[in-house]
């Protein structure tokens, strides 16, 4: 192997309907709280908490990769391996714009009414989802 | 004995109801087919979830404070309010299906003390349960047909709920495993986390290194995150394992069905056709003692006509 290969770990990410990716990456970058978070082999191990938005990876064929993720959590191990367990993730060309955007609308719709805290809660968490979906839409199809 | 033309509506309404029972064996079969995809699809997610939790849970700092730490043990047995969340279907029609499920629940509702809350998904279930006059709770409506992780995750953030406002201090599920293709009705415990609980219990082994690592941004944000993850997963679960189960009950209650039907046509066959053997029969001696008669009353009256002109 040469000096200047690109140094890789494992990488898996797991949703509830199914494992999204499960091989060997360069990068991921994942959406954390307060902004995105990259994450390259050899990192130390630690275990973070990710919120609703865009994962990218980097497969060592140098292509990136797009997932739309609800929240989670990412953890890297000493053993050069990372694991991202979110509830759901799609590729942006899977989504369906029209849908996302009707869920945007009805959820605009519910946050103007008068609610319990209960559905407020409800309803910001699925505008928070309908919003990274149509970003995630407009911005990766063409 | 039942005459000709009953036995024969019985037959055909015999085999309508067979239409019936094996189209609903083939809609169940594909069903189950896909639901068995999906169930395999959810695996990898349960098991690495809890993993997680389990990490994080062992690595905890020991000032970290967070509801799903809490083991409400300090609340007497009697006192604590519990939720049940019972995955029934909506149709009957699946043998034992329903009723193992409901069985189950109503033992350990009546051995568990009077704070209770039920939960019901499924039509029947809410039906069973309302008739008794055991109160469900109304605004918990959901259908167990076609499982999908909006319902799990709306039903999660449902039971979430009452936990964060602590109406209810601890969650049990009952719901259907199947294994192979038999079916088992199962009661597990579904909040406070009993391992998290264990490991909490089970103080490290003196001398020994805890690693440590980052936890970003808090140790109690990630488990408020990842613990309704593996609630939404476990209900996703419970969900997708009652929907196999229920197709394979019905499957099975449709194929005994089949056989039943096959075995009562054929003997109503073998009753039609003695039947009608028999009518054949009286028809024809009737036809060949009428012809006799009427054989016999010509000779008698040629006999006659002989006597006379001679």
């Amino acid at each position: 192997m040469s000096e200047d290969a690109v140094k890789t770990f494992h990488l898996q990410v797991i949703s509830v309907n199914g494992i999204f990716y499960d091989d060997e990456a360069i990068e991921i970058i994942v959406p954390c709280d307060d902004g995105e978070l990259a994450i390259l082999a050899g990192h130390e191990e630690m275990i973070l908490a990710i919120y609703e938005g865009i994962i990218k990876i980097k497969n060592p064929k140098g292509e990136w990769i797009i997932g739309v993720v609800s929240i989670g959590s990412v953890q890297v191990t000493v053993e050069n391996k990372c694991v991202v367990i979110v509830n759901t993730v799609e590729r942006p060309e899977d989504i369906d714009k029209r849908r996302a955007q009707e869920a945007y609308e009805f959820a605009m719709e519910h946050l103007m009414q008068k609610q319990s805290i209960k559905e407020f809660k409800k309803s910001q968490a699925g505008l928070a989802r309908a919003l990274t979906r149509l970003k995630a839409v407009s911005k990766y199809n063409n | 004995m039942a005459n000709i033309k009953e036995i024969k509506d019985r037959i055909s309404s015999v085999s309508d109801t067979m239409k019936i029972t094996n189209a609903m064996y083939l809609i169940s079969s594909t069903k189950l087919r896909k639901a068995k995809k999906m169930l395999l699809d959810t695996e990898p997610f349960f098991f690495s979830t809890k993993a997680m939790i389990e990490r994080v849970v062992s690595h905890l700092p020991a000032e970290t404070e967070n509801i799903f730490l809490e083991t409400r043990t300090d609340i007497p047995e009697r006192e604590r309010r519990r939720g049940y969340i019972i995955f029934t279907d909506d149709k009957g029609m699946a043998g034992a299906y329903n009723h193992n499920v409901l069985k189950l629940a109503e033992e350990h509702i009546r051995a568990d003390g009077d704070k209770w809350k039920l939960f019901v998904i499924g039509e029947l279930g809410r039906f069973h349960f309302t008739s008794r006059n055991m109160p469900i709770e109304e605004s918990f409506l959901f259908t167990s047909q076609n499982p999908t992780l909006h319902r799990a995750r709306k039903i999660a953030a449902e039971i979430l709920e009452y936990y964060y406002d602590r109406k209810i201090d601890e969650f049990y599920i009952v719901y259907t495993t199947i294994h192979g293709s038999t079916c088992e009705a199962r009661f597990e415990k579904l909040l406070p986390l009993d391992f998290i609980a264990q490991i909490r219990a089970e103080a490290p082994p003196e001398g020994m290194m805890l690693e440590e690592f980052l936890m970003e941004p808090s140790p109690s944000a990630i488990l408020d995150n990842i613990v309704p993850n593996y609630i939404t997963g476990f209900i996703y679960g419970a969900l997708v394992e009652s929907f196999c189960s229920v197709q394979n009950s019905r499957m099975q209650a449709m194929d005994a069905a089949n056989k039943n039907a096959e075995k009562m046509i054929s003997e109503l066959k073998k009753n039609y056709n003695r039947q009608r053997q028999a009518q054949i029969t009286q028809e024809i001696t009737e036809v060949v003692s009428g012809a006799k008669a009427l054989k016999r009353s010509k000779e008698a009256k040629v006999r006659k006509s002989e006597r006379t002109s001679t």
